[in-house]
């Protein structure tokens, strides 16, 4: 149940959203809900551990300076994805009402921080549109509509449910999602199609872009929809998967990912230096970024807009993680003025070179980027954003022991 | 800025089931959303049983994104609750903190700790190390302070006042008194020999 901070599963949620949730729910629509602000899950993104939040409360409960730890199942990640367009979509037509409220909601929120989430834009040659959306003002369309999908056989007792097949359907396969996993661009395949994109990385047939980090848990939020919502196909996907082969069924890949983790990690904390505090890609959504960092010098949002090194040299050209207006033909420059090393620099030339041990670094943070609106769950305190662009770093030494004080010590080493 | 809305979900959410729980939340005074105060029942089969446990909760800023600061108000002895003051050793109220953790489960995580305390990661030192070398002991003073301080409130209101008559104080002083100092015996005893 959503309440005990548990990942929400559609059996169980109408207990939780009766009471809460404003007007009656249908019982045949399983709702999902976000365990972090408790509502129904807005523009959804999908950790690739598999669980799901809302755009703001992934970003929110990002850490500005280290790896970031999934809400539900403490699964370390470092990138921010996309929303996930499918999900988005669905839940739109799940409930629609309450869908609009929560976009007011949220919208209103944004206007107060003056940062805004990405605009999503209709599936083109979606035949079941149900939505008006006015939000078409961002040309540069994050996906492609869907593949058409011939599903001559199911439609026939399925014009009563506002969910179609081909609303969940993979672009691989073009059946209906079995065992759904997200990639980090957003899209969604099933788990067993996914090898076939493996050839150094994954990479996403619909976008292009490389899936960085571990090979994407099954998002069992969807599964368990899909498997309540179409009972039959479900199963029959499930006989055709399970029979094709087990060589490519990855369906056990959390251990393997997180033994492959914990290889590069130690490799990252050696440069745990080179890091941007509270900046990430706009492009992988490496959050924050590692290495080099280049700025947009056009983007008039608050926000801005910054890709990673590697982003910045690859020729695919995605559309920001914020609602920027980013065009290729921006000024982009190389930027370290949130880098920790530097920040850690001025640590040490303030303390004449020696901090003891243990002692409490607490970082002050005023930014113009991502992150600034919230504190993620470690030690470093952000205080007092600023809505002035400039990022201005203060910081102050504390000599204070601090209980846990592992984190620390990495950055002081 | 605090998450009204997400707060008074939790409210409502762990004020539904508060018999079975046996946790409840409630605003502290009225209109601060950001100061509550929630009370857990002892568990069962614990020095703790039977008695209620009051516990200030201030949501900072940044909740849920940031632990609520929880403190113990009614005295309790334990290894891992301060018996001076009521501060919580507990890893999620700390850097364990996940915001997909509410007030509920994070009152129901200190109900299990009175039910299974570590010394080895104590806030009391000296209730940590009786507890480790002398287990009768810690347990009976566990169970005099559950019945001291956690049943006050609300039970053995007229059995108190009877005890502090029958020592020869006038009925009505020794409500006040008692009202003045939230039920607790020994200092309304303290308050009315010097006073």
């Amino acid at each position: 149940m959503a309440s005990d901070g548990h990942p929400p599963e559609p059996g169980k949620e109408e207990v939780a959203t009766t009471a809460s949730g404003p007007g009656a729910r249908d019982l045949d629509d399983p709702q999902f809900m976000c365990c972090v602000c408790l509502d129904i899950l807005y523009k959804p993104v999908v950790i690739s551990c598999g669980h799901m939040s809302c755009f703001w409360c992934v970003h929110k409960a990002m850490h500005i300076f280290q790896e970031s730890h999934c809400a539900v199942c403490r699964q370390p990640f470092k990138h921010f994805p996309s929303i996930c367009q499918l999900m988005h979509h669905l839940l739109r037509k799940l409930d629609p009402a309450d869908y609009k409220r929560r976009e007011e909601e949220v919208l209103e929120e944004e206007k107060r921080i003056e940062m805004y989430s990405p605009q999503i834009i209709e599936f083109l040659n979606s035949k079941n549109n149900v939505g008006n959306d006015a939000d078409n003002r961002n040309e540069d369309s994050k996906t492609r509509p869907p593949q058409e999908v011939s599903l001559n056989g199911s439609v026939v007792d399925d014009h009563s449910k506002k969910i179609k097949l081909e609303d969940v359907s993979c672009p691989l396969c073009k059946e209906m999602l079995y065992q759904p996993a997200v990639l980090n661009c957003g899209h969604v395949y099933c788990v067993s199609c996914l090898p076939s994109l493996t050839e150094e990385a994954l990479k996403c047939d619909v976008c292009g872009s490389l899936h960085p980090g571990c090979f994407p848990n099954v998002c069992l939020d969807l599964d368990h929809f899909l498997e309540e919502y179409f009972p039959a196909e479900y199963e029959s996907r499930g006989q055709k998967v399970q029979s094709k082969k087990g060589q490519c069924n990855r369906e056990g890949s959390s251990s393997g990912t997180s033994s492959a983790k914990g290889s590069s990690r130690a490799q990252h904390d050696d440069d745990l230096l080179n890091i941007h505090i509270g900046v990430g890609c706009d492009s992988c959504g490496e959050y924050p970024i590692h290495g080099k960092r280049y700025k947009c010098k056009d983007c008039t949002e608050l926000i801005g807009f910054d890709l990673c090194g590697a982003c910045y040299e690859s020729s695919l050209k995605l559309p920001g993680r914020f609602n920027q207006q980013h065009t290729p033909d921006h000024r982009m420059e190389l930027d370290n003025s949130a880098l920790l090393g530097r920040v850690h620099q001025d640590l040490l030339m303030m303390e004449g070179g020696v901090i003891a041990p243990g002692a409490m670094v607490q970082i002050v943070f005023e930014n113009q980027g991502m992150g600034d609106n919230g504190e993620g769950p470690g030690e470093a305190a952000i205080q007092e954003p600023v809505d002035v662009p400039g990022a201005m770093l203060h910081i102050a030494v504390d000599g204070q022991e601090m209980e846990d004080n592992g984190q620390e010590d990495d950055q002081e080493a | 800025m605090v998450d009204v809305s997400r707060v008074q979900k939790e409210l409502t959410e762990c004020n539904r089931d508060r018999e079975v729980s046996g946790v409840s939340i409630t605003l502290h005074d009225g209109a601060n959303i950001s100061h509550l105060t929630g009370t857990i029942a002892g568990p069962a089969d614990s020095p703790y049983e039977g008695g209620t446990f009051t516990i200030d909760i201030r949501l900072p800023g940044g909740y849920p994104f940031e632990p609520p600061k929880m403190q113990f108000v009614t005295k309790v002895w334990h290894p891992n609750i301060s018996s001076q003051n009521g501060a919580i050793c507990l890893d999620i109220l700390k850097d364990q903190w996940s915001p997909a953790l509410t007030l509920k489960t994070a009152l129901l995580s200190l109900q299990a700790l009175l039910s299974s305390p570590a010394p080895d990661d104590p806030q009391d030192a000296v209730v940590a190390q009786q507890y480790l070398r002398d287990y009768p002991t810690f347990a009976a003073t566990a169970r005099y302070w559950t019945e001291a301080f956690a049943k006050s409130a609300s039970t053995g209101m007229e059995e108190k006042v009877q005890k502090l008559v029958e020592m020869g104080f006038p009925e009505d002083l020794v409500r006040s008194t008692l009202k003045s100092v939230d039920g607790d015996e020994n200092l309304a005893l303290e308050k009315l020999c010097s006073g």
